[in-house]
C-alpha cells in the first residue's frame, strides 16, 4: 500500500484540481462542493471506507442524481451544472473505493469530464491554473501507474526517473496546446462562451431604491472590480478620477434619502436620456457578478445607453432597459453579468434637463420637516449672500473638505444624522458629506440632488476598472442654463476606495493577468488568428512609407523563420546532449568514494590495479584491513554486475563501517618514533 | 558480396515510418471519445476554453506517440533462452535489454509469432546497463519452435496506447515432451541382470573380471580398464560377473502419429528419466534414429532432444542446412 500512496496522492489531487476548475464558477450547489470535498480530504488521508463494498456504495449515487435531477427539473440548476456535480460524485465515490488500474481510470475520467464541465461553465483566469495543475498532476499518476505496473513486487519505484521525462514532456504539451489554440482554425464566432460567472465571492455592491445614512463603512475597504471599461477617445490617463453616476435621489426625510419621480415605464433597447452633443464619449461597459444590481453604470452625463447583453448561467443573450425615476436606468433581466454601450455628455456641457416635471423639479429644494435649524444657520454663515449657485457650492465644498474629517467609523443609527454629522461627530463618509452639502444647498435656495455611483477608473491594459470600494455619493447642483453640476464635499484623497494598499495591488495584477487571459484566451476569434499570422509573414504597413510590390515574404518573416529555427535546433542540441550524457552508475559512485577513504588512510592501489585486486592482495598479506574491505568489494562487484543494486542507505552503512575500520586499524599502529 | 545501401528515399521513409504497431488500451479508448466529445462540444459552441483543453487533450496523445517512440528507440535486445522447455510447463526465459542512451520505462518483451505465452517485463531499463528480463513461459506442446523475433510492447507515459517494436531474432526452442509419470514399467532389461546385490546403485557390480569392451558413449569412465586401454590404444570397460546395473533400450514404433506419437514419447522421456535416476543406463530405439544406451543427466538431456526432435525431423535437416 505503502507502494502506491504517491501514486493515488497524484490521483485524488488531480481530481481536486479538476473539481476546483469547475468550482470557481460559483455555480456548484454548497451540499454539493461540501460532499466532494469530505470524499478528497478521506482520500488524500488514505482512508478508503468504500473499500469493502463498492457496489453497495455505488448506489449513494442514485439519491444524489435524483436530487440533482429534481433541481433541473425545477428549475434551480443548470443542466451543465448538474452533470459536472454529478461526475464529481462519481470521482468522489471511486476515489473512496478500493483502488486499481480501472478505478484509477475511472476517476480520472470523472476528473477529465470535470475540466471539460468547468471550461463550460466560466471564463476564470483560475480555470487555467487548475487545468494545467491537473494536467500535470493527472499525468504524473497515469505515468506512476504504467511504470509500477511494470516494477516487481518488493523492487523501488524510480520516481525520480519516472518525473523527469514526464515532466520535460509536459512542457512541450502544453506548448503545444497553446500552438493548437492560436492556429486550429475556429468555425464561428464563439458563441457558447460564459461571458459571467458568479465567482467564489458574492456581489459586494449595487444600488438600492434609497440612501440610508449610518451603518458601516465596510464596502469603501472592498478592492473587488466591479466594473471594466473601454473609453473612446481613450484619455490615457493612468487614473481617470471621474465620477460613475448609477441614479440620483431628491428627497430626503431626515434618515434617508428616496427618489420621488415615478418610473416612467419606457422601456427598449436603447434610451437618449438627453441630447448629445457633439464630442460624445463612448464607453464600453461591462459590469462584472461583484456588482450585483440592475442599474447601469456610466460616466456622468450618460446621454444615450444601448445594445445591452446580459450573461447568464445559462448563456448571454440581448435585454431592453427601464427607465426609472432619478436619472436611473435598469436592465429587464436579472444576470449575473453585463455588457452595455454608453455614450456619455463630456464636462461642462449644457445638459439642462428637459425631462423633469414640475413635481421633480420642486422636490430639489425640498426639506425634511424635522431638519435641525442650525443647518441653515450654517449655510448662510458659510455662503454669506451668494446668488450664484455654483459659487454658494463650492464655498461650502471647501468649508466642509477643511472643517470636518472623513472616517469610515460610523455611530450606527441616530435620529438625526446630518445634525450628528455637522455638530457633534464632525467626521463621516461620502454620504455624510453629500448629504449636508445638498441640504445646505437647498437651505439657501438652490435646487441641489444626491448622485450615487462611483468614484475614480484605474488603468489596466486598455481598460479602466472601477472597485467595489470605489462607491461614492456626491451632489448636483442645478446651474441655470447649465444644467446640473457635480460638486463634490468629500476630501479627495477619500473619494476612492480606502482599502489596503498591498490588497488593491493584489487585485490589480490579478486583473492585469486576467484581461491579458480574456483577450488571448476567452475572446480568442478567427480575426484574431488571422491577424497573428498576418503579423508574423506581413508586418503591417507603414503610413509614408513607398508600395513595394513583390511576392517574396518581408525581411521580417525571413527574421522570425530563423530564429524559430535557431530556437528548434537549439533545443533539439540540448535534448540531445542530455540524452546522450551516460549516467554514472551508483555502485560506480560508491566504488570511487571506497577507494578515496583507503587513499586517505595510505592504502593505494598498485598501477592497474582494481578494488577486487587490492581487497584480494590484503588478503593474501594478512593484513588486518582484509575482513572489512571484503563484504565491501563483494557487495560493489553485486551491485555493478550482479543485477542486485545498493538500497537506499546502503552505500552510506558500509561506507561508516569502512571508516571505522580504517580508524580501528590505524590506532594500532605504533606511533613513528621521530629522532629530537 | 555485399548487399547494395538502401536509397536516400528508402532511408529516410524508414527513419520517418519505423515499423511500429500502434494499439489503443482500454484507458485509451476512453480518452479518445472524451478527446472527441470535448472537440464537437468546441466546434459546436465555439468556447475558446474547449479549444484550450482540446489542444491539450490532443498534445496529450502527440506526447505519448514521442515518448514512447524515444523509450523504443535505440534498444538492443539478446535472446538468452532457456535451460530447459517442457511442453505444458512453465519454464523461466529469459533476454538482455540495453540501451546506449536515454532510459526506458514499462517494457514488455515477449516471443513474437509463436505458440509461447507468457511475457516478461522491465519497470526502468537506465542506459548503459544490461538488464535481464525473466519471463515465464509455456509451451503448448512438444517440438522445435521456430522464433523468428521478440516483441518490445511500452505503455508508457501514460497508458493510452501500447507501441510495440519488433526485433527480428532468429533461433530455435526445443521443447521436450510433457514430464509425467510413467504408467508402465520398461520392458526386460536388454543387457544385464539382477546379481546378488539388491540395490542397483552399485554400480561397479560384483563378482569377478568377465571381460573387456570398448567404452560406450555417455558410459561411465570409472570403470575404463587403464592398462588395458593403453595398450589397446581406445577406452575399454570392465564388465564384471554380476553387474547391477542394467542396460534399457526404449523403443517407439514408427507408424505412431499424432496424441499417440506424443502420449507415447511423453511416457519414454518419463521412464527414461527414472530409469536413469535409478542408476541405470537407458538408449531409445526411434523410427529414424537409435541412441546407445548411456547414464547421467547428460543421456537424459540426449534422450528428451531425440525425443522433441521425433516427427520434426525435415525442419531440424533445414535448420542444419
Amino acid at each position: 500500500m505503502k507502494r502506491h500512496r504517491l501514486r493515488l496522492m497524484l490521483r485524488d489531487a488531480s481530481i481536486g484540481a479538476a473539481f476546483a476548475s469547475m468550482a470557481v464558477s460559483g455555480q456548484i450547489a454548497i451540499w454539493a462542493v461540501g460532499l466532494f470535498l469530505l470524499a478528497l480530504v478521506l482520500a488524500l488521508l488514505g482512508r478508503r471506507p468504500f473499500a469493502r463494498s463498492p457496489r453497495l456504495t455505488a448506489l449513494l449515487l442514485v439519491p444524489l442524481g435524483g436530487a440533482l435531477y429534481l433541481s433541473v427539473a425545477a428549475g434551480q440548476m443548470d443542466l451543465v451544472v448538474a452533470a459536472c456535480s454529478f461526475a464529481a460524485f462519481v470521482a468522489g465515490q471511486r476515489m473512496l473505493s478500493l483502488p486499481g488500474p480501472g478505478t484509477d481510470g475511472q476517476v480520472l475520467l470523472a476528473g477529465l469530464l470535470m475540466i471539460a464541465g468547468g471550461a463550460a461553465l466560466s471564463g476564470e483566469l483560475l480555470f487555467a491554473v487548475f487545468l494545467v495543475g491537473f494536467a500535470v498532476l493527472a499525468s504524473l499518476a497515469l505515468g506512476m501507474t504504467v511504470v509500477e505496473a511494470a516494477v516487481p513486487e518488493g523492487e523501488q519505484l524510480p520516481v525520480r526517473a519516472v518525473v523527469r521525462p514526464l515532466a520535460m514532456g509536459l512542457v512541450f504539451a502544453v506548448a503545444g496546446a497553446v500552438a493548437f489554440f492560436i492556429f486550429f482554425p475556429r468555425l464561428n464566432w464563439n458563441m457558447g462562451a460564459r461571458r459571467a460567472s458568479p465567482g467564489l465571492g458574492t456581489a459586494t455592491s449595487g444600488f438600492s431604491d434609497t440612501v440610508r445614512l449610518g451603518g458601516t463603512g465596510t464596502l469603501k475597504s472592498n478592492p473587488r472590480v466591479v466594473l471594466r471599461a473601454r473609453l473612446s477617445p481613450d484619455p490615457g490617463n493612468e487614473h481617470l478620477g471621474a465620477y460613475w453616476v448609477g441614479r440620483t435621489y431628491d428627497t430626503f426625510d431626515g434618515q434617508e434619502w428616496t427618489t420621488i419621480g415615478n418610473p416612467s415605464g419606457r422601456r427598449g433597447t436603447r434610451v437618449t436620456l438627453r441630447p448629445g452633443a457633439e464630442s460624445l464619449v463612448h464607453q464600453r461597459i461591462e459590469l462584472l457578478p461583484a456588482y450585483g444590481s440592475r442599474t447601469l453604470i456610466a460616466l456622468e452625463t450618460p446621454a444615450r445607453l444601448g445594445n445591452a447583453v446580459a450573461h447568464t448561467p445559462a448563456g448571454s443573450r440581448r435585454t431592453s432597459l427601464q427607465e426609472l425615476g432619478g436619472d436611473e436606468l435598469r436592465f429587464m433581466v436579472q444576470a449575473l453579468g453585463y455588457t452595455y454601450e454608453v455614450y456619455s455628455v463630456p464636462p461642462g456641457t449644457n445638459t439642462v434637463p428637459g425631462k423633469l416635471q414640475p413635481l421633480e423639479r420642486d422636490q430639489l429644494l425640498a426639506l425634511p420637516d424635522a431638519l435641525d435649524p442650525r443647518v441653515e444657520q450654517l449655510a448662510r454663515r458659510v455662503a454669506g449672500n451668494e446668488k450664484e449657485p455654483l459659487a454658494a457650492a463650492n464655498k461650502l465644498v471647501s468649508f466642509l473638505q477643511r472643517e470636518y474629517a472623513y472616517t469610515l467609523e460610523l455611530g450606527g443609527e441616530m435620529e438625526d444624522p446630518v445634525a450628528n454629522f455637522l455638530f457633534e461627530r464632525r467626521e463621516g463618509h461620502c454620504e455624510h458629506f453629500a448629504t449636508a452639502l445638498t441640504l445646505m444647498l437647498r437651505s439657501l435656495g438652490f435646487q441641489a440632488r444626491l448622485a450615487t455611483g462611483f468614484f475614480g477608473g484605474e488603468r489596466v491594459a486598455d481598460e479602466y476598472i472601477v472597485r467595489a470600494g470605489d462607491a461614492h455619493a456626491w451632489t448636483h447642483v442645478l446651474v441655470p442654463g447649465t444644467g446640473f453640476v457635480t460638486v463634490d464635499a468629500t476630501p479627495p484623497a477619500f473619494r476612492t476606495s480606502q482599502s489596503q494598499p498591498w490588497l488593491e495591488s493584489l487585485v490589480t495584477l490579478y486583473e492585469a493577468i486576467e484581461a491579458r487571459w480574456r483577450t488571448s484566451v476567452v475572446d480568442y476569434t478567427f480575426r484574431d488568428q488571422l491577424n497573428f499570422v498576418r503579423g508574423m509573414v506581413r508586418p503591417p504597413k507603414q503610413r509614408g512609407a513607398e508600395e513595394q510590390r513583390t511576392r517574396l515574404p518581408p525581411a521580417r518573416a525571413w527574421a522570425m523563420a530563423l530564429v524559430v529555427g535557431a530556437v528548434v535546433y537549439a533545443a533539439w542540441s540540448f535534448l540531445s546532449r542530455r540524452g546522450a550524457r551516460t549516467p554514472v552508475h551508483q555502485a560506480t559512485r560508491f566504488v570511487d568514494a571506497v577507494e578515496r577513504q583507503l587513499a586517505r588512510a595510505g592504502i593505494r592501489p598498485l598501477e592497474g590495479e582494481t578494488l577486487e585486486d587490492v581487497s584480494a592482495r590484503l588478503a593474501r598479506e594478512a593484513h588486518p584491513l582484509a575482513p572489512t574491505l571484503a563484504p565491501l568489494t563483494r557487495r560493489y562487484l553485486e551491485a555493478r554486475f550482479g543485477q542486485r543494486p545498493l538500497l537506499s542507505g546502503e552505500s552510506a552503512r558500509l561506507l561508516q563501517e569502512l571508516e571505522r575500520g580504517l580508524a580501528a586499524w590505524k590506532s594500532s599502529q605504533p606511533p613513528i618514533a621521530r629522532a629530537s | 558480396m555485399s548487399p547494395p545501401a538502401p536509397s536516400l528515399w528508402r532511408r529516410l521513409r524508414a527513419a520517418l515510418r519505423p515499423p511500429r504497431t500502434l494499439s489503443v488500451t482500454r484507458t485509451g479508448r476512453t480518452y479518445l471519445v472524451v478527446t472527441l466529445g470535448v472537440g464537437l462540444g468546441a466546434l459546436n459552441t465555439g468556447n475558446n476554453l474547449l479549444y484550450l483543453v482540446l489542444g491539450l487533450l490532443l498534445s496529450v496523445i502527440i506526447l505519448s506517440g514521442v515518448l514512447s517512440e524515444r523509450c523504443l528507440r535505440g534498444l538492443t535486445v539478446r535472446r538468452l533462452g532457456t535451460d530447459g522447455a517442457f511442453a505444458g510447463e512453465p519454464f523461466a526465459f529469459r533476454w538482455n535489454v540495453s540501451r546506449r542512451r536515454g532510459h526506458a520505462f514499462a517494457l514488455t518483451l515477449a516471443e513474437v509469432g509463436t505458440p509461447l505465452s507468457g511475457e516478461g517485463s522491465v519497470g526502468w531499463l537506465p542506459a548503459g546497463v544490461e538488464h535481464m528480463v525473466r519471463a515465464t513461459l509455456t509451451a503448448p506442446r512438444r517440438g522445435p519452435v521456430k522464433l523468428t523475433g521478440v516483441r518490445v510492447t511500452t505503455t508508457w507515459p501514460l497508458g493510452l496506447f501500447a507501441k510495440t517494436r519488433v526485433f527480428p531474432l532468429e533461433g530455435t526452442l526445443l521443447v521436450y515432451p510433457r514430464r509425467g509419470f510413467a504408467c508402465g514399467d520398461p520392458l526386460d532389461a536388454a543387457v544385464g541382470h539382477v546379481g546378488e546385490a539388491s540395490s542397483p546403485q552399485r554400480l561397479d557390480g560384483t563378482g569377478d573380471v568377465a571381460g573387456l569392451r570398448e567404452l560406450g558413449e555417455a558410459e561411465d569412465a570409472r570403470r575404463v580398464h587403464w592398462v588395458k586401454s593403453a595398450s589397446a590404444g581406445k577406452l575399454l570397460k570392465v564388465e564384471r560377473e554380476r553387474e547391477e546395473r542394467r542396460t534399457f533400450m526404449l523403443a517407439i514404433r514408427p507408424g505412431l502419429e499424432a496424441e499417440s506419437l506424443e502420449r507415447r514419447c511423453e511416457e519414454v522421456a518419463a521412464q527414461a528419466h527414472r530409469l536413469l535416476e535409478a542408476g541405470h543406463e537407458v538408449g531409445v530405439e526411434l523410427p529414424r534414429q537409435r541412441l546407445r544406451a548411456g547414464a547421467g543427466n547428460g543421456q537424459e538431456r540426449r534422450i528428451l532432444r531425440a525425443l522433441a526432435w521425433l516427427g520434426f525431423e525435415e525442419e531440424g535437416q533445414e535448420e542444419a542446412a
